[in-house]
């Protein structure tokens, strides 16, 4: 790869988001968002001693 | 990073990778200081340096019974065995060893000379009592891991102003490998620091969990979305840049960027470009810890370990970082023990490393399944786990679980000869820390990112990591280890 084709490449890509990717996004947010939530609940009931 | 690694001469094939590497010489310090544990002083000729006014007085062995090499011999015999080791290692890699062996020489020269000039008094001591004792009335207070910056920054200097002789000097520059032999022999530390006040260590590696959830889950699918929306980056560019951010920069990158099948040149760009961002973040975080979070040290500790990419950075921060606070916490007559922020900042660290194989196969699975489906194409393989799977946390592992054992076996009698054994084969930690930094800075070439026309991709990367990742990262381990405190000397 050239740098005239590297820089080309990365100032030019488009490709839309698919749904498979905003899925990917979407579960591994929300799945981040509960486990913490459980995470912090489990941190609340065993303080640190 | 991996540019340097790709570009070296491969003299023959390699019989080991690096992380395996990595696991045998880390567990062979181990093994020499469990032989002085039980009697057999192998490690005590190691040199240590002392903070200095006198050059004279700046260097020595581990060990007194060794004090007959005097500090330049200790320092003439480390080297002959690091090298000696080093330049086996090389052979087993592939290396052209003829090339390793002037290039290391030179490496650990300027490193070491780093370090010993960290320790210097006017730079390196922190409290009144220590001024007072070297008769100073000002210092810069950097401690004498101040040295790592010095490391790093004669590493920049090289790379940046002499570029030629850092082409020389490539066959030695090994960061990941210097780091993870430190990371192994670091599991031995950590677990006799932990033996001693183990509820505690417990409580920290519970909340060490939400770590993984959040550079994996958390983290990994802003950068993604961020970095394909509004930087309009391909999916190919996309997914290693949101790893290396993301995870534990270049390996992640690298893994990532072999699981989604992308060009090798893509995780090598986005690799050269967690390096140069991990300086930054070592060369300022740790002195934002201090001056902000001194009173909440392991918050401090595991920020460090979220925010700094790449592992050698991280942990290496985690080191200045456990130094400033206890000095500065020392200084306010708070005498906390050493060890335990660089300790949390490694565990940190440690548990993102281990699901790097698993995130690798489900990215995998995404791909070959749903986003480049090509018929009769490669799948992802389970088998992909274990092919990722950073060995060199096995090594860790090890010497922390032998480590531990041994410290709860221990009595009152024989647990100070643990931690004094241990505390040899931490000086060589130490001097692969020292390597570490020396190694970033040589492979930080700002000129060559800029001339490779990587501005937007460095553009992702300061607006993920410092709109959002070291926010985030903060707002969680405040969340987390709030008012957690390491335990107090004696």
């Amino acid at each position: 790869m050239s740098q005239e084709e590297l820089k080309a490449e990365i100032n030019n890509a488009v490709e839309p988001l698919l749904p498979i990717e905003k899925k990917l996004i979407g579960w591994s947010l929300g799945t981040g968002l509960v486990l913490l939530a459980v995470l912090l609940l489990l941190s609340h009931y065993f303080p640190v001693s | 990073m991996t540019e340097a690694i790709l570009s070296r001469t491969t003299a023959s094939k390699p019989t080991l990778t690096e992380d395996w590497l990595a696991v045998v010489l880390g567990l062979l310090v181990f093994a020499l200081a469990v032989g002085s544990f039980l009697g057999a002083d192998l490690l005590g000729w190691a040199v240590t340096t002392s903070v200095w006014t006198d050059f004279s007085k700046a260097l020595a062995p581990a060990a007194k019974a060794y004090a007959w090499l005097g500090g330049a011999g200790a320092l003439a015999v480390t080297f002959v065995a690091l090298v000696t080791v080093l330049s086996v290692g090389a052979v087993a890699l592939g290396s052209d060893v003829r090339k390793f062996i002037p290039a290391f020489a030179v490496v650990f020269a300027l490193s070491y000379a780093s370090w010993i000039l960290g320790s210097y008094a006017s730079l390196a001591v922190v409290t009144p009592a220590d001024q007072a004792k070297f008769g100073l009335g000002w210092s810069l207070k950097l401690t004498n891991e101040g040295g790592f910056l010095i490391a790093l920054v004669a590493g920049l200097i090289i790379a940046n102003f002499f570029p030629r002789f850092a082409d020389w000097l490539k066959e030695a520059i090994r960061p990941e490998l210097y780091i993870k032999i430190a990371i192994v022999i670091l599991g031995a530390f950590i677990a006799v620091t932990a033996a001693g006040k183990l509820t505690l260590a417990s409580s920290l590696l519970l909340r060490g969990l939400a770590a993984i959830i959040e550079a994996y889950l958390i983290y990994w699918s802003v950068v993604y979305f961020v970095a394909r929306k509004y930087f309009g980056f391909s999916r190919e560019w996309a997914a290693p840049l949101a790893s290396g951010i993301s995870i534990c920069g270049v390996a992640a990158a690298i893994s990532t960027g072999g699981a989604i099948r992308a060009r090798p040149q893509v995780a090598v760009l986005v690799s050269s470009l967690v390096v140069v961002f991990a300086v930054i973040e070592v060369l300022v975080l740790p002195f934002v810890a201090q001056t902000f979070l001194s009173h909440e040290p392991l918050v401090a500790a595991a920020w460090l370990g979220l925010a700094v990419k790449t592992d050698g950075a991280a942990v290496a921060a985690g080191g200045i970082t456990d130094a400033l606070i206890v000095a500065k916490a020392a200084a306010e007559g708070i005498n906390y023990q050493p060890g335990w922020i660089l300790a949390t900042t490694a565990t940190v660290k440690v548990f993102i490393d281990v699901f790097i194989g698993v995130w690798a196969f489900i990215l995998a699975y995404v791909w070959t399944n749903h986003v480049n489906v090509a018929a009769g194409g490669e799948k992802a393989k389970l088998s992909e786990i274990w092919q990722r799977f950073p060995k060199f946390i096995l090594g860790f592992i090890a010497t922390f679980a032998i480590g531990l054992t041994l410290a709860l076996h221990s009595d009152a009698q024989s647990l100070p000869k643990l931690t004094a054994a241990i505390g040899q084969a931490n000086v060589f930690r130490v001097i692969f820390f020292i390597l570490t930094f020396f190694s970033i800075g040589v492979l930080s070439n700002f000129r060559k990112l800029w001339e490779d026309g990587l501005g937007k991709l460095a553009a992702v990367y300061f607006v993920s990591l410092f709109g959002f990742v070291i926010w985030v990262g903060l707002l969680i381990s405040w969340l987390f280890f709030a008012g957690v405190k390491p335990p107090l000397v004696g």
